[in-house]
């Protein structure tokens, strides 16, 4: 008993003592004749087997090239053609089959024909001689004096401040990558104004009657480019009028039961466009936001602080919807700039 | 006064039950409908109504007034019915925030005459005849990912709406279905009228559609259920690291 | 043949040697002595993952256009014919339906991307929880931290560069998230996308960013990265002669380098794999990106998921005040806690230093249950990156098994609170149980399976000593030497069990019966 819990302890009493090396990344090496794996010098039979399979994964890297250079150049490709969607699986495969034979032939053949024998190095130690140390600590310090830098202290301040006013060089740059422009102001615009006819993605203006009640239609305004600007896009939702809930200020921004609501989120901008025609909610795929359309887009779930901004809207004399102008606040995300008083709005 | 209406309706249940089981026993006695039943208008509204009677009007009412379980169904239309049971929706199994999918329990001239008669009701929107989906394929694209893609997710593998209501995948749908569905915006789903998306227009998605959900060849390999990046990071980490650490204990195992 | 290639390869080391002096320096560098345990191969899946990404990337940008300059669409993939999009968008269409082998380049980039990012975490977990990190080795993890920020940043930019509509929905985000920044976030964000959201050249100059600046970043601390641990040399795991001072383990040459040669093309033929059998953004599905598109299930890639999911949880807190508006509820989840927690990793091996007063070399590892705290720590963070992690994806699993989205988020709410305290306390004391396990074992030996009657008609099983390479692994730390020493002194708990537990987390039946040979395995122990 004692003699196998010895053996279970064994420190590193046989391991032979190095000391310290001269070459810090090349500390000697010794051998512990330990081997990872039976050592197949002596085993001509099994050093066979063992080279022959080795053989046979790197033989099996030739066969996957070829099956990916067959493939390339002959497999079905193009779009549409019968079995094109075989193309990449297939030189995906052999690929595979070419990798996994040349890294498990490797692999294999030094677990089995490389002598690997478990060795041992002495550690360098990694901080330097206190002496080395001191004298290099002497050195700066003297260079330092040298400098006359410590003595003269409208050298030292005047090199601070010369080389700190570097750090302002690359920001007149920086500005470049951007107009000056009022960012409150270039926020709070939208491609809506008075009259703009509501257009439907393929530019077609949406006339009253057009949605039945439940109905959406995604809307933007009539300007040229109006269907790609990021701020401008709205949602028309027909509900029955006695279903839709607006505050007195905003009796005329609705015709009929037609809302028109931003569909930019106000938490981070995605497009709010999931709406459930029974519970008039409106959700937001990408933080599950939760809008009530039929209460002003009121918020119920999620992390938007904030209403959906509303759009007036109106019918013109042909029948067909039209702005009353912009949004009355910035849509989208808030930022810094964004006056508090443009959510005072909301309901009053 | 409520009590009282309860008791009465109690009573119809009871008597609405009766009526079904004998409904069903002749359903089944009787010989199937001809496929040409269909051609006379009338024909059919008569025996959609009799189906009507046996499996619907439990729910929906005897004179589709609507009832304890079913919205009224006067003005719906053709193709609300042509949604709802042609997709095992309707009849309902058991009460649910959302009717699920289920095997479809009528035949097409079956559910043909069921919708003649819902139909005759009180009008609503109905199929167009002829092919539904032989429309343009990029409009249909561009149309789905502007109106559709935002619940049914961009391959039409489905999503998730609030408190556990969601859009359903598209996969199963046929032609009909997804037209009809579109037509009558089913439950919670908007509601596009033809003059909103036109006819061409309600081809082309539905074109597009067919097209994502069961002609895609994705050439890219296994799809993943068209979920996006999250079943890409489960197979990273099952497949890719869990490999690769089998991979890293073979090479470090001692023979 | 055999002379005749030992003659090149002598002659070329001639020729080099007499130009560089290389010799002494090649023949230190062979001999090298490296430990071997699977879990050091975890660092090298990401190595060889950034080899990879570098070769399948630079293929890509002989085709790829980064460009948001509008084209109308008239390439192969029919279904998009007659879209307008971004050149960079047709591009990658182009990439995938009209160059051979392209959506196979493609889909290998971009599963290596999501692997590297795997690997760095997996291989971030393995260093924490062997204490690898550490003195000497504190700059080599604050390198790592570095690499798996900067991970982050490249893989959100190259998601962003396809301009389909997921790269769009992602960067409108990114976007409004700079916006919420206090007084600056109009500034920042108007500055990095030239203007008002999309601005027109976040493309232009995402491109650059992601193929020349932070890969250069990356390389360059790779680089770094690799040749501290040449010269610190690996830590290794207690074992047999395994000290403070040496290394154990196979010399590089050859038998190592085969290994790990091999290894390497075993990552690629993983990656090769994923490319070839599973699709990986079709962005031709997704399409073009339109600010006035959605997918439902919008989802970044996995490393930004705990962001996603911290998003969703946030309540609505906004300030509006002072004529101004401030969104704690974008800043926290999004600035306030990347910051905290990558703060808190890259500073882990200071506190910790500071907070046990360790202020010595360590070359030895130690196993997870040696440091219940650490590990707890551990098992702690990694479970509330979880479930960020998972409410990240609560829509798709609301969507995939029918549950209600609000549910699921107040579930996650609560559970980011409550879940991770309850994995620090379990962990510790699976920790404990764990050591006092194995010192059983050390005293008992392992249970043979041969059950003996005694005289007294008491049944006992026999047990046999242990496997030597088991206990060596159990004595050989300070820790474990520690705790097998005053296992059996009646008065003084076992310092690294007893130290900080109370009640519960007190060992069970106090102290480990002391072994009949106690003298000697003390003996032998000092």
């Amino acid at each position: 008993m004692s003699d196998s819990i010895r053996d279970r302890l064994k420190p590193a009493e046989d391991t032979p003592e190095v000391h310290h090396a001269e070459h810090p990344a090349g500390d000697p090496v010794v051998s512990t004749h330990h081997a990872y794996h039976p050592d197949l010098r002596n085993d001509p039979k099994r050093a066979k087997r063992a080279e022959i399979a080795v053989s046979a994964l790197f033989l099996l890297a030739v066969v996957g090239v070829i099956g990916f250079v067959v493939t390339y150049i002959a497999a079905p490709f193009n779009f549409g053609t019968a079995n094109y969607q075989t193309f990449t699986p297939l030189l995906g495969i052999f690929m595979t089959l070419a990798l996994t034979g040349i890294g498990s032939g490797a692999v294999l053949w030094a677990k089995t024909l490389m002598v690997d024998e478990e060795t041992v190095q002495e550690r360098h130690h990694l901080a330097s001689d206190p002496k080395d140390r001191a004298e290099t600590v002497e050195i700066l310090k003297e260079g330092f004096e040298e400098s006359g830098l410590p003595r003269r202290s409208l050298l030292r301040n005047s090199i601070l401040l010369g080389a700190g006013s570097l750090a302002v060089l690359p920001v007149p740059l920086l500005f470049g990558l951007g107009r000056f422009q009022h960012k409150e102001a270039v926020l709070s615009k939208t491609g809506w104004k008075a009259g703009s006819r509501l257009l439907d993605e393929l530019g077609r203006p949406v006339k009253l009657g057009d949605l039945e009640v439940g109905g959406v239609k995604s809307v933007f305004p009539d300007v040229p480019g109006g269907r790609r600007m990021a701020d401008s896009a709205a949602l028309l939702i027909r509900m029955l009028p006695e279903d839709l809930h607006t505050s007195p200020s905003r009796k005329d921004w609705v015709q009929e039961g037609h809302i028109v609501y931003s569909v930019i989120c106000t938490h981070l901008g995605c497009p709010v466009k999931l709406y459930e025609q029974q519970t008039h909610h409106l959700f937001c795929p990408c933080h599950q936001s939760t809008f009530d359309a039929a209460n002003e887009a009121k918020v119920l779930f999620g992390p938007a602080a904030r209403n959906l901004p509303q759009l007036a809207i109106s019918v013109d004399a042909d029948g067909y919807f039209v702005a009353q102008g912009d949004f009355t606040e910035p849509v989208g995300p808030s930022f810094w700039e964004r006056k508090p008083s443009y959510s005072d709005k909301v309901g009053a | 006064m409520t009590s009282t209406r309860s008791r009465i309706s109690g009573y119809a249940v009871v008597v609405l039950a009766l009526a079904l089981v004998g409904g069903l026993y002749t359903a089944f006695a009787a010989p199937k409908p001809k496929a040409d039943t269909g051609t006379n208008q009338s024909i059919a509204v008569k025996e959609g109504r009799q189906l009507y009677l046996q499996g619907c009007s439990t729910c929906h009412g005897l004179s589709n007034q609507g009832g304890a379980g079913g919205p009224s169904l006067i003005g719906v239309g053709a193709s609300a019915v042509v949604f709802q049971v042609e997709s095992g929706r309707m009849p309902l199994a058991s009460a649910a925030a959302q009717a699920p999918r289920k095997a479809v329990k009528y035949d097409r001239t079956q559910i043909d005459q069921l919708a003649a008669y819902v139909q005759s009701l009180g009008g609503g929107p109905t199929l167009p005849s002829g092919p539904l989906d032989d429309g343009n394929l990029a409009l249909g694209g561009d149309l789905f990912r502007t109106n559709c893609s935002s619940c049914h997710n961009f391959a039409g593998a489905g999503g998730a709406l609030t408190r556990a209501k969601y859009a359903p995948a598209l996969k199963p749908a046929d032609a009909r279905v997804i037209w009809a569905a579109m037509q009558s915006g089913p439950e919670n789903m908007p509601r596009f009228s033809d003059n909103q998306l036109t006819p061409d227009e309600k081809k082309a998605i539905t074109t597009y559609v067919r097209f994502i959900t069961n002609q895609n060849k994705d050439p890219g390999g296994a799809a993943l259920g068209h979920y996006g990046p999250i079943p890409e990071g489960l197979v990273v980490f099952l497949v890719g690291i869990g490999v690769l650490i089998i991979v890293t204990l073979w090479i470090g195992a001692r023979a | 043949m055999a002379t005749l290639v030992e003659k090149g390869a002598s002659g070329a080391a001639t020729w080099v040697d007499d130009r560089l002096g290389s010799s002494n320096f090649i023949k230190r560098s062979l001999n090298k002595v490296f430990p071997d345990h699977w879990s050091f191969m975890l660092g090298e899946i990401a190595l060889y993952s950034f080899i990879v990404l570098l070769l399948s990337g630079t293929y890509l940008t002989l085709f790829f256009e980064g460009s948001s300059r509008e084209v109308i669409y008239n390439g192969a993939y029919t279904p998009l014919k007659g879209i307008p999009m971004s050149a960079a968008y047709e591009s990658t269409l182009r990439i995938s339906f009209e160059v051979r082998g392209g959506l196979f380049m493609r889909q290998i980039h971009h599963w290596a991307a999501l692997l590297f990012m795997a690997a760095i975490v997996v291989h971030l977990m393995r260093v924490f929880f062997t204490g690898a990190f550490r003195k000497p080795r504190e700059l080599n993890w604050l390198i790592g931290v570095g690499l798996l920020v900067l991970g982050i940043v490249e893989g959100f930019a190259g998601y962003s560069l396809p301009d389909d509509l997921l790269s769009g929905t992602g960067l409108r985000i990114a976007y409004s998230i700079a916006l919420s920044v206090p007084v600056l976030g109009t500034w920042v964000s108007f500055l990095v996308f030239g203007g008002e959201y999309p601005g027109g050249s976040i493309i232009e100059r995402l491109y650059p960013i992601h193929i020349l600046l932070v890969p250069g970043i990356i390389l360059a601390l790779i680089t770094f990265h690799m040749m501290l641990i040449w010269y610190q040399k690996h830590t290794q795991f207690a074992g047999p002669g395994r000290t403070e001072n040496n290394v154990v383990g196979s010399k590089i040459y050859p038998a190592y380098a085969a290994k790990a040669g091999g290894f390497f093309f075993l990552v690629f033929a993983v990656m090769a794999a994923l490319g070839g059998l599973a699709q990986i953004n079709p962005i031709w599905l997704y399409g073009p990106y339109d600010p006035s598109q959605v997918s439902a299930g919008s989802q970044p890639d996995w490393y930004v998921g705990f962001l996603d999911g911290s998003t969703r949880l946030m309540p609505n807190w906004e300030l509006r005040t002072l004529g101004h508006t401030f969104s704690p509820n974008v800043l926290i989840p999004t600035q306030v806690l990347p910051g905290v927690l990558f703060g808190l990793l890259a500073l882990y091996p200071f506190i910790e230093a500071k907070l046990t007063g360790d202020r010595a070399y360590h070359n030895l590892l130690d196993r997870p249950r040696d440091k219940p705290v650490r590990t707890g720590l551990g098992v702690m963070s990694i479970t509330f990156y979880l479930i960020l992690l998972v409410a990240g994806g609560n829509d798709i699993i609301a969507s995939i098994f029918h549950l209600s989205i609000n549910e699921i988020t107040y579930t996650l709410r609560a559970a980011l609170f409550i879940v991770p305290p309850l994995a620090y306390l379990a962990t510790k004391r699976l920790c404990i149980s764990l050591q006092q396990a194995d010192v059983h074992l050390l005293h008992h030996g392992v249970e043979s399976g041969t059950i003996r009657r005694l005289p007294s008609g008491e049944f006992v099983e026999e047990t046999v000593p242990l496997p030597s390479q088991y206990s060596v692994l159990l004595a050989t730390t300070p820790e474990r030497k520690e705790l097998i020493a005053h296992a059996h002194t009646e008065d003084s708990e076992p310092k690294a069990v007893a130290a900080k537990p109370r009640g519960f987390f007190r060992p069970r039946g106090g102290v480990v019966e002391p072994p009949p040979d106690h003298k000697e395995l003390e003996r032998t122990v000092d």
